[in-house]
């Protein structure tokens, strides 16, 4: 005979104020195979947890039901208390009787009842469930990290010193991502590329870290502390083992300075042969395939000037695409951002005037590594301007574009500010179109005085609109700190664009199995207490693909997704949940529906025993191969149909 | 294949504004576009939605249920109007209960809204439905060197989450109709400006000084002339052009037509058919040719 | 407790807010009170530089609650009707609609409605239309007629007591 505890949670007031937990405990202790039944103020707490393992000692349990909120929420700690006590973890039910009770009812009385419908079933399932053991898993020391901006960096650089193997996979020639376009950094003017450039030298050096750089994931399989990934190299067709770096493919390619150059954001031009910018890493040359004459048409005049110039002999147009296969133990994804089309918001004229440019492009003027070597000359004419205007909130905190603040756009633009007041002297006007300014940052509001102090005219207010004139443009901003209307007319406008999710992160998400919110950025698991983790075991997530940040808080959160990695990589085999699928070998027939619908690959066919089998490391008992078992041979270990039906019955 | 709309005159065309219904009625035709003309139709309301919205409403819905009545779709060459019956539509689909309670007081005229009807104008019309391609193959005399800059009019571009003719920011249907005419699009800074009719019933001055400024900035510019779609913006660009002029201490010449006008003259109609004596700015300044 | 402004002695009319409210989600999606006060609609409002119109100080006196300021105001019978600014709200507040709000109001409690609006009116109860043919001359100022043109006759009601019967219901309604 089995003798199970049921305990009662009142959770403070949130159960014991819509349901009747006195009444409810001294129905469940009439209920057949219960030999006690307690409530508690909160069954979570020490001094429940010991009331807990008390009971189960004085009644000699072998069995708990816990009557209380979601198993989401305290399944984990009342397996552990049962654990302590004595009972098989498995044997824990939970019976949740606040988010689908006491929260979702308002009257006492048919609450109560509620509840003691779904105790009883609680009780029923609890006294066939099994004890069960989790297997383990042998971890796979080494990370794979997603992106090679700031983020992606600054991981991959904690994990190597910690001792790990890391394997930084970046889409573009080079790492980087957008720090390495900015000139001066907020608050502290710090050069951009002098603090960053060091720590891509160091990736690129340091023993543990193998770079992947001008790669793609293409797949992802297995599980927590043993994931397969396979990796697509693009062809540079440039052979880097031989590459020097040198520049003379470069300077010879027949299409030097007509291809618009993605670094500089369209402000300068590179050939089909180049570097992405001169402290690329790695310091190799890459041939774009979509513009190379040769490999477009087949023909570059008579030979390719790259090939005649190149005396390392290091261009192959024969490289071809590979796929590459790693396996790791936790993933960190930093992926980064896109910067909104400013065309989106055509009103403001981006699509209408050269002049009118964005705070990306604008870095790349002022920036002495950019297309015109720091100087800030018009678009238009390349004259210096004698007046430049910023219109901040450019499809951000907008219901039409992006609803989130960008959380950089003010701080940008108060440095561009401070650079144009700097270089450009004291006779230029620069006026800013505010809604608020927002200085949240440590030295941020310092930095903003400072600003503030720079005769620069601020107008609170969102223009309407950006009307290209003859010669100028012309901004109508209402200033709401004066309540007038004024007229600028202005040479420059700079648009603080919103910052967007990346355009293929919904594809992206689909290939990790990660969760988008509602804003399209990754989802981490908990806003406030698990911040760089998802919802999947051993995935992390860093950097701006969460949601925008400025590169403080982006390190910081890179930091904290290697170290959350290295929980898992410095174990030498992690428990694997028993809660997953197994196969009743009696019934089995073989047939591979299985084996089709498993999306995690944890399926096989022994073809000698003819029977489907579960990798266990691999399950995540997502329950599919259940449902699609036609013989019924699949069985969820502890969500047995028996179980489940025995459930119902008492409800019904 | 042929296409069939109720023409929804609305109050400011038939009454006045002879030109565009005159070259509605000259062109569509000619485009395989049957136009019915439908008995009973009142007012679509917007005028009176400064005064009370429920009445707006209730005009809008009963020129709904007549082209239902008849099982047929609308062309409103009115911008206003486009809007009134759109957005009515839009709140009656939306809006169960409004329904309901416009459909009761219906029942006085023993008339009832149930089914959306297509709701198009000139521009959509012309653009979507029938498409730039087989107008630029009914196109006879080209309108060569005719530089012309455009006014959609507001009510026709926005709120775009209502759908409208045309994009609400860079609308360029109009321009490429023009294009297919053998014309030339202008651009020019002040294309979304309002005309300024609305402000008529009650502040006529202030309406015209709008109508002043946009046709100085287009005078100003040296642009040829002004092409409209709206016998509201029609009124106020061409028929009062001179007072406008006034407004703005500023004699204004700018030849102002309809886009059906146009669309005529290049089909090789002639100028009496399309109302062109009808214009009252300086048309005969762009030198088109039929209107010689 | 209140809240009292003390410029006019004015207070907050809350239930009036709430109605306006509940009646501007009747015929659209947006409410005032997402208003930020980033002024994107005066900047653009096309009867400001003419006439004074301030979109974004009507949403914030109506988010305040001083109705009765506003639907007294004659300010409110300056807008245009361009739909700029609830074309361009970051927020999706409709200022043009919540002005239609207040002069229909204003109308409801029996205040003068300017200009050549009750004309309009008038006509419409008795033919249907806002106005009558009217005289139309060419440029070289020959007078025209409808049917010499080749033009139909008016579409208008046929049956105008019942148009009538119809209109009269709504005069003594709200939205």
């Amino acid at each position: 005979m089995r003798r199970i505890g049921v305990f009662v949670c009142h959770c403070g007031i949130n159960i014991a104020q819509n349901v009747d937990v006195k009444a409810l405990a001294e129905y469940a202790s009439q209920l057949n195979g219960v030999v006690v039944a307690k409530e508690y103020k909160y069954m979570c707490s020490d001094v429940g947890a010991t009331l807990i393992k008390d009971t189960i000692k004085e009644f000699k349990l072998d069995g708990v039901v816990i009557a209380s909120c979601s198993p989401r929420m305290h399944e984990h700690t009342f397996r552990r208390v049962a654990n302590d006590g004595g009972v098989n973890p498995y044997r824990v039910e939970i019976s949740n009787i606040r988010e689908q009770c006491s929260w979702a009812h308002s009257n006492k009385g048919q609450a109560t009842e509620k509840a003691k419908f779904l105790v009883r079933s609680s009780v029923s399932k609890a006294l066939s469930l099994e004890p069960l053991k989790p297997s383990t898993l042998k971890v796979i020391p080494e990370a794979l990290v997603i992106g090679g901006g700031i983020a992606g960096i600054q991981t991959s650089l904690d994990l190597a010193d910690d001792g790990f193997k890391v394997h930084l996979v970046e889409r573009d020639p080079s790492i980087g991502g957008h720090m390495a376009q900015l000139d001066k950094t907020f608050p502290t003017l710090d050069c951009s590329s002098c603090i960053l450039t060091p720590k891509m030298m160091e990736v690129a050096n340091h023993e543990n870290i193998e770079l992947l750089s001008y790669a793609e994931i293409v797949s992802i399989e297995g599980s927590i502390g043993n994931y397969t990934v396979k990796i697509k190299k693009k062809p540079r067709y440039v052979d880097v083992d031989k590459c020097t770096g040198c520049g003379d493919c470069a300077a010879a390619c027949r299409l030097k300075d007509r291809i618009v150059s993605e670094f500089n954001q369209g402000m300068g031009k590179r050939g089909a042969a180049y570097m992405p910018f001169p402290q690329a890493v790695p310091l190799k040359y890459v041939i774009d395939d979509k513009k190379c004459l040769f490999l477009t048409k087949g023909k570059c005049g008579d030979e390719p000037l790259c090939k005649k110039a190149c005396v390392q002999n290091a261009i192959t147009f024969d490289q071809k695409e590979e796929i590459i296969e790693r396996k790791v133990g936790a993933i960190v994804v930093a992926t980064g951002y896109d910067v909104m089309d400013p065309t989106l918001v055509y009103e403001y004229g981006y699509d209408q005037s050269p002049d009118v440019v964005t705070t990306l492009e604008l870095e790349r003027l002022i920036s002495s590594s950019g297309p015109t070597k720091g100087e800030i000359l018009r678009p238009s004419n390349q004259q210096k301007p004698k007046s430049v205007t910023f219109i901040l909130c450019v499809g951000s905190r907008d219901e039409t574009q992006c609803t989130w603040c960008c959380r950089i756009g003010c701080m940008t633009a108060l440095k561009q500010v401070y650079l144009l007041r700097e270089k450009l002297g004291e006779d230029i006007e620069i006026n800013v179109c505010y809604n608020d300014f927002r200085s949240f940052g440590k030295g941020y509001e310092e930095f903003y005085r400072k600003v503030r102090g720079l005769h620069t005219n601020m107008f609170r207010g969102r223009p309407s609109e950006v009307r290209t004139m003859k010669d100028h443009l012309k901004i109508d901003i209402f200033d709401t700190t004066t309540s007038k209307l004024f007229e600028i007319k202005t040479d420059m406008v700079v648009l603080v664009p919103a910052m967007m999710p990346r355009k293929d992160t919904t594809q992206f998400a689909r290939l990790l199995h990660l969760t988008l919110s509602g804003d399209g950025f990754f989802l981490e698991a908990h806003p406030k207490l698990r911040p760089v983790d998802t919802f999947v075991n051993g995935i992390f997530i860093a950097g701006c693909c969460q949601a925008p940040k400025d590169i403080q808080d982006t390190v910081s959160q890179a930091s904290a997704a290697a170290s959350r990695a290295a929980t898992i990589l410095s174990q030498d085999e992690l428990e694997i949940d028993p809660l997953i699928a197994m196969v009743d070998e009696d019934i089995c027939t073989g047939c591979g529906i299985c084996v089709e619908v498993c999306p995690y690959e944890a399926r096989t066919l022994n073809e000698r025993k003819r029977i489907a089998e579960v990798n266990d490391a691999l399950c995540a008992g997502c329950g599919g191969c259940i449902a699609a078992c036609p013989s019924n041979a699949s069985i969820h270990k502890n969500f047995t149909k028996k179980q489940l039906l025995n459930m119902v019955d008492d409800i019904m | 294949m042929k296409k069939k709309y109720a023409l929804f005159p609305g109050c400011l065309m038939p009454t006045e504004q002879y030109a565009y219904e005159l070259s509605i009625r000259e062109t569509l035709p000619l485009l395989d576009v049957e136009l019915v003309d439908v008995e009973g139709f009142s007012c679509c309301g917007e005028p009176m939605k400064s005064v009370n919205q429920l009445l707006t409403l209730y005009l809008s819905a009963r020129n709904l249920a007549i082209a239902q009545k008849h099982h047929l779709d609308l062309f409103v060459p009115c911008a206003m109007c486009h809007l009134a019956l759109t957005e009515c539509q839009h709140i009656l689909e939306k809006n169960p209960a409004m329904k309901d309670r416009i459909n009761d007081m219906l029942v006085a005229e023993d008339l009832a809204y149930t089914e959306k009807r297509h709701i198009v104008h000139t521009v959509d019309l012309l653009h979507d439905e029938i498409g730039v391609q087989k107008i630029k193959e009914h196109v006879k005399k080209p309108l060569q060197g005719v530089k012309i800059a455009v006014h959609y009019g507001c009510h026709i571009l926005r709120p775009r989450e209502l759908g409208r003719p045309d994009d609400s920011e860079n609308p360029q249907k109009i321009e490429a109709i023009l294009k297919a005419l053998g014309a030339e699009p202008v651009n020019y800074p002040q294309k979304l400006d309002c005309c300024g009719a609305p402000l008529l019933a009650n502040l006529p001055e202030s309406a015209l000084t709008k109508t002043g400024q946009k046709l100085q900035a287009i005078q100003e510019q040296g642009i040829q002339g002004l092409v409209d779609v709206c016998p509201w913006c029609h009124k106020m660009f061409d028929s009062r052009q001179t007072k406008a002029g006034e407004t703005v201490a500023a004699k204004l010449d700018v030849p102002v037509v309809y886009l059906t006008q146009l669309l005529g003259v290049a089909f090789g109609l002639s100028a009496e058919k399309l109302g062109l004596d009808l214009n009252l700015s300086p048309v005969e300044k762009l030198q088109l040719e039929a209107a010689k | 407790m209140s809240i009292i402004d003390l410029t006019s002695m004015g207070e907050p009319q809350s239930e009036q807010r709430k109605e306006l409210n509940d009646r501007l989600t009747k015929l659209q999606d947006e409410i005032s009170d997402y208003c930020f006060q980033c002024a994107r609609c005066t900047s653009g409002c096309e009867a400001h530089k003419l006439l004074e119109l301030e979109p974004h100080k009507i949403v914030a006196l109506l988010k305040r609650g001083l109705i009765n300021e506003l639907v007294n105001a004659d300010v409110i019978w300056t807008c245009m009707t361009c739909l700029k600014c609830r074309e361009r709200c970051p927020q999706r507040v409709a200022p043009v609609e919540i002005l239609f709000a207040l002069k229909n109001i204003a109308v409801a409690n029996g205040k003068q409605i300017p200009g050549k609006y009750t004309a309009m009116l008038q006509s419409i109860l008795s033919i249907g239309l806002i106005q009558d043919i009217q005289q139309t001359t060419t440029r070289t100022n020959k007078t025209v007629k409808r049917e010499e043109l080749g033009l139909p006759p008016l579409s208008k009601p046929t049956d105008v007591a019942k148009f009538q019967a119809g209109i009269m219901k709504i005069a003594m309604e709200k939205v």
